[in-house]
């Protein structure tokens, strides 16, 4: 079998001329209408100045994200938790924007009903507490629905807000630990917000009772004059340098102007609007081990009598005296909602997690510019987004159909790319060989992966509310760091970790043939068996392997060196009766793909 | 990877592990002998323990005069009326802290302190003349007080009361996005006077790629709290006819695409094959540590760190720098549950080491400090304190001049010239200045120390500080 051929130059010129179009409109791109997505191709923009033309129908009415089969196995690997084969053959010459629109109507896979239901089954308990594995509920809730999920981008979306606004429930110091269905109704509000807009996510999130838990602000008083007590800064210091406009004015392209966004004052001055917010319980101070199970799972509410009446500035914007608590967040929300820095913050990071590590700036500036109108036209026409700032389906698309993130040039850049997510590269195996059917508590190794002895990441378990790894992290002693390239997954991967998540990979790839009959019910049994059928034709193995693992952008020497190795490999072993060559062939040719260096860089 | 770890690691693979330490062993008296400007004679090490989350100090070095405790329990009220409802009471009562007696106390003139009753085994090496405190210190470019602060006369640090940007300002004199720390660029002058005849063990901790450790030569190497991770699939198949070959794929011998993070992958596979093989090599010959450290998330730590200086001979290492961390100091709320917990795990795991050097007989060749992203508010938020600039610090070892207290501790009110604002401390010892003796001690020259700390010249030499280590 040969390898598929490269088809990306049918693509190319199509939507270059859309995005040069978003562009020139910049910012201003500004519409007003309530209706989403059905407007027609060619219909006219509602309000001024003009959106860019409609494009022209891709040729053959093909539209090229999906116009072969690599080409949609890449697409996959931004979009979703990882290409299976057959979304690869059902996808490979449909319609990006019929795939986009679809996934946008898709109904959500929640959590908190699971984790509720889990964490109050017997087993799961132990002398009326949640019990060790009950407690890793939301994991396995997560687990579940990233792998077997039906709305792939929305969890992938979800999953990518999860690494900007941060809560966990990592073991080391967090009161969330303990508190299951709280991270749960967080993972909601990012699942049913991911296809909304970043004003109303702000807003439930702060009203939220895991980040008020995570964050220090539930129980939140007014300054004391008399004992010098003061309101808790911790939240309004994070919400603007980590959730909205960071520690310097940006242009719209992300670049920095080199002046700082905030001063002390304008933090304690913040810091007042956060008071007197609480658990829905009877009691301002009441602990969250002691309300009733609801409130764990239900907004935060406020208590007038503790919220600060003093007047609240920060930014330019001043509350004045004896404004209420709500319309105090209102207002402060608004504030920092509006900040030009909002756009190319978050759409930067957004760019990150699905594409590229070190966007060029025009990348950032259109999909900012996306941000900013809260609209963006696909490449059959449709206008998706409400046309309000901040609208997140119009983001991810501007994210995900940019030419930087589709076209081979810019992707061969020697700067391009991402280190995969260790996460990531998790989801993709269980789904590239069917090994879903997610019962996690059946693998005790998948309690804990956050140490260099697994992933090193772990889902909604960061170390802090500086996530996983920064967004402008340059890695010490290292090529891209040199360059002034970032690139935030590297911050995870040492000589520790290396060799940590080659063991913790090939350890699942490799699970034992003859293991797995004795327990049936065990998760994450991989599905080989296109595989083993190729186990005698190592060339087609890994055509095979190289599109649903590497969208066929395997190096030659990569390439080279694991058919040497599976050549060697014998097919049968008399002496040995229990000896599966043709599983000792898949399997190993599964591990060298996922730790090569073509395989943990994502182009 | 840097050049020389590669020339030092093309010579590994021909002639194996055991063949390689030899030949290391050769050169490296070769190039000491050499050695040119830092001084390079001994072991020493340099370890330091990062508080992360930003410790408050003012919760760690408490006046113990009666009239300034007496204004310390007014403006902490609320956090010592949380500590008298903790299990236990109040541990911050004046009787029950540890009482010091510096032996440069009248600096003080009648102001008295006492360490948290957590600290207790800090507190005894700082009574044996082992450890010693060093106060306020922080980030700053130039000397600043409250009337520079308010005047804008001085340049400020960049993003000040920021985590990230503070930690690693402390690591490396500048915010995140800076490329090497002052750990590293000490270890590249122990390595350019050829003290070590390679980098790659130099920087070691059982954490992630530290900033800290990283200088221009010298990398941070990871190990395990267990020694460094083998690769299960070569140990596996390492006998087969193909083993070999499954090896060269995993150290990519043949990945010639120049795409910048495929090649930092590479290097950092190589990296964990080769080096990690080299060390679990070492390893083996370690004599058991008989110091029992504690079994908490940094004495785990600092036990890996002890058994890599154990072993130093093996590795051929005559310096080394070390980083520790540990998080969970960022008691916005429920201080008072909170911080005792993580004080005594660094004190038991800190004290835990210092004997396990003194077992070694190195108790005067490694010195421990520590870090942390900044001190807190005087002021009390309800239960916890918010971020805040200086803060104390603690210098351990044998070569300590001990029992001191260096730098300022400026009083427990609001308002004086070092407040600038709910008692965020303005620092009085620069973070460069308190790192200069540990450079000073660890070998390096004026020209290495100047290369390391860049805004040292703006401050003068803090005199007492110069003998704080025995050299």
């Amino acid at each position: 079998m040969n390898k598929p051929e490269k088809k990306s130059s049918i693509w190319t010129p199509v939507i270059a001329s859309m995005f040069l179009g978003v562009s020139a409109c910049g910012g201003s791109l500004e519409t007003t209408g309530s209706d989403p997505i059905v407007a027609p191709p060619g219909s006219p923009p509602i309000g001024p100045p003009p959106p860019p033309p409609p494009p022209p129908p891709p040729p053959g009415g093909q539209e090229s994200p999906f116009a072969t089969k690599i080409s949609t196995s890449h697409f996959l690997t931004q979009a979703t938790f990882g290409p299976t084969p057959q979304q690869i053959s059902a996808l490979t010459g449909t319609n990006v924007s019929d795939w986009l629109l679809g996934e946008f109507q898709k109904s959500p896979s929640y959590n908190l009903d699971y984790v509720i239901n889990f964490t109050n089954k017997p087993e799961n308990r132990d002398n009326g507490h949640i019990s060790y594995i009950g407690l890793q509920a939301p994991s396995y809730s997560f687990w579940s629905n990233a792998i077997d999920g039906n709305d792939q981008l929305r969890q992938r979306t979800a999953f990518a807000l999860s690494q900007i606004l941060v809560i966990s429930h990592n073991k080391e110091g967090s009161t969330l630990y303990k508190y299951p269905t709280t991270v749960a109704h967080y993972q909601d509000i990012l699942t049913r917000n991911a296809f909304g807009n970043y004003r109303d996510l702000l807003e439930e999130v702060t009203y939220s009772p895991a980040m008020g838990v995570y964050l220090t602000y539930w129980k939140n008083q007014k300054a004391d004059p008399q004992s010098g007590r003061m309101p808790d800064e911790n939240y309004a210091r994070e919400l603007m340098q980590l959730f909205t406009i960071g520690l310097e004015d940006l242009n719209p392209d992300g670049t920095p102007k080199g002046q700082e966004t905030y001063t002390l004052e304008d933090v304690a001055g913040l810091a007042r609007v956060f008071t007197g917010l609480s658990l829905n319980s009877d009691g301002f101070f009441r602990h969250i081990g002691n309300v009733n199970a609801q409130a764990r799972y239900s907004p935060m509410k406020i208590f007038p009598k503790h919220h600060s009446s003093l007047e609240k500035k920060f930014l330019g914007t001043t509350i004045p005296a004896g404004t209420s608590a709500e319309e105090s967040i209102d207002t402060a929300l608004d504030t920092l909602f509006e900040h030009p820095n909002v756009g190319p913050f978050v759409g930067r990071q957004l760019i990150q997690r699905f594409v590229t590590s070190n966007p060029e700036p025009a990348y950032v500036a259109r999909v900012s510019a996306a941000f900013d109108a809260g609209s963006f036209t696909l490449p059959n026409g449709t206008k998706v987004g409400e046309g309000r700032r901040g609208d997140l389906k119009a983001t991810i698309s501007a994210v995900l159909l940019d030419p930087a993130a589709r076209n081979q040039s810019n992707r061969d850049a020697n700067t391009y790319g991402k280190v995969r997510e260790p996460i990531l590269r998790f989801t993709h195996w269980t789904r590239a060989f069917d090994a879903g059917r997610v019962a996690p508590r059946d693998r005790r190794d998948l309690l804990d992966v956050s140490g260099p002895n697994a992933l090193a990441q772990h889902p909604f378990q960061a170390p802090s509310v500086f996530n996983f790894y920064r967004p402008g992290y340059l890695a010490p002693g290292t090529k891209s760091g040199a360059a002034g390239v970032t690139a935030p997954e590297l911050q995870l991967v040492n000589a520790s970790s290396s060799a940590g998540y080659a063991n913790f990979i090939s350890d699942f790839i490799t699970i034992d043939p003859y293991r797995k009959n004795k327990a049936e019910k065990r998760s994450f049994i991989p599905d080989y068996t296109d595989e083993l059928a190729m186990a005698s034709k190592p060339d087609a193995l890994l055509d095979h392997l190289d599109l649903i693992l590497t969208y066929g952008s395997m190096s030659a020497e990569t390439r080279a060196s694991i058919l040497k190795v599976i050549e060697s490999v014998p097919l049968t072993n008399e002496n040995d009766k229990n000896y599966d060559g043709p599983f000792t062939r898949v399997s190993m040719a599964v591990v060298m793909i996922m730790t090569s260096p073509d395989y943990l860089v994502q182009r | 990877m840097t050049q020389s770890r590669r020339k030092f690691l093309m010579g590994l693979g021909a002639a194996g592990v055991a063949g390689a330490a030899q030949l290391s062993l050769q050169s490296a008296l070769t190039s000491f002998q050499s050695a040119s400007a830092a001084n390079t004679g001994g072991y020493k090490a340099l370890v330091c323990v990062f508080l992360l989350g930003g410790a408050d100090s003012h919760d760690m070095v408490i006046p113990y005069d009666q009239s300034s405790y007496d204004e310390y329990a007014k403006i902490r009220k609320p956090l010592l009326n949380s500590y008298a409802r903790a299990p236990g009471g109040n541990s911050r009562a004046r009787n029950r802290l540890l009482k010091l007696d510096p032996k440069n106390g009248n600096r003080f003139g009648n102001r008295k302190f006492g360490l948290a009753e957590d600290l207790k085994g800090l507190h005894t090496l700082f009574q044996e003349g082992n450890a010693a405190i060093v106060g306020n210190v922080g980030p700053l470019l130039q000397p600043m007080n409250k009337s520079k602060w308010d005047a804008k006369s001085v340049e400020r640090p960049k993003r000040l009361f920021s985590h990230n940007d503070q930690q690693s300002t402390w690591m490396s004199s500048a915010p995140e996005g800076a490329r090497y720390g002052w750990g590293g660029r000490f270890a590249d002058a122990a390595l350019a006077s050829g003290a070590n005849t390679n980098p790659d063990f130099t920087t070691i901790t059982p954490r992630g790629n530290e900033l800290f450790l990283t200088g221009k030569d010298a990398i941070p190497y990871q190990i395990g709290l267990n020694g460094a991770f083998d690769l299960d699939v070569l140990k596996k198949h390492r006998s087969k006819d193909y083993g070999d070959d499954l090896r060269s794929h995993f150290m990519a011998q043949g990945f010639t695409r120049d795409n910048l993070l495929e090649q930092d992958i590479v290097g950092f596979s190589r990296g964990a094959i080769e080096l990690n093989e080299l060390f679990n090599e070492s390893l083996k010959s370690l004599v058991p540590i008989a110091t029992q450290f504690p079994d908490n998330g940094l004495g785990k730590q600092m036990n890996a760190i002890a058994k890599t200086i154990a072993i130093r001979n093996n590795l051929f290492m005559k310096r080394q720098v070390f980083f520790a961390a540990i998080g969970g100091f960022d008691t916005h709320a429920n201080q008072a549950n909170r911080l005792p917990g993580q004080l005594r795990m660094v004190d038991s795991s800190i004290t835990a080491f210092y004997r396990a050097m003194q077992e070694l007989g190195l108790g005067k060749d490694v010195t421990v400090f520590t870090a942390s992203d900044f001190g807190r508010t005087l002021a009390v938020n309800g239960d916890g304190t918010d971020h805040g600039w200086g803060s104390h610090h603690f210098v351990v070892g044998g070569a300590v001049e001990g029992k001191k207290i260096y730098g300022d501790i400026p009083p427990a009110k609001f308002g004086h010239a070092q407040d600038v604002g709910h008692g965020r401390l303005i620092p009085t010892t620069s973070v460069e200045q308190y790192a200069e003796p540990l450079g000073r001690w660890f070998g390096l020259n004026n020209s290495e120390l100047v290369d390391a700390l860049p805004n040292f010249k703006n401050f003068q030499t803090k005199k007492d500080m110069q003998s704080m280590l025995e050299m």
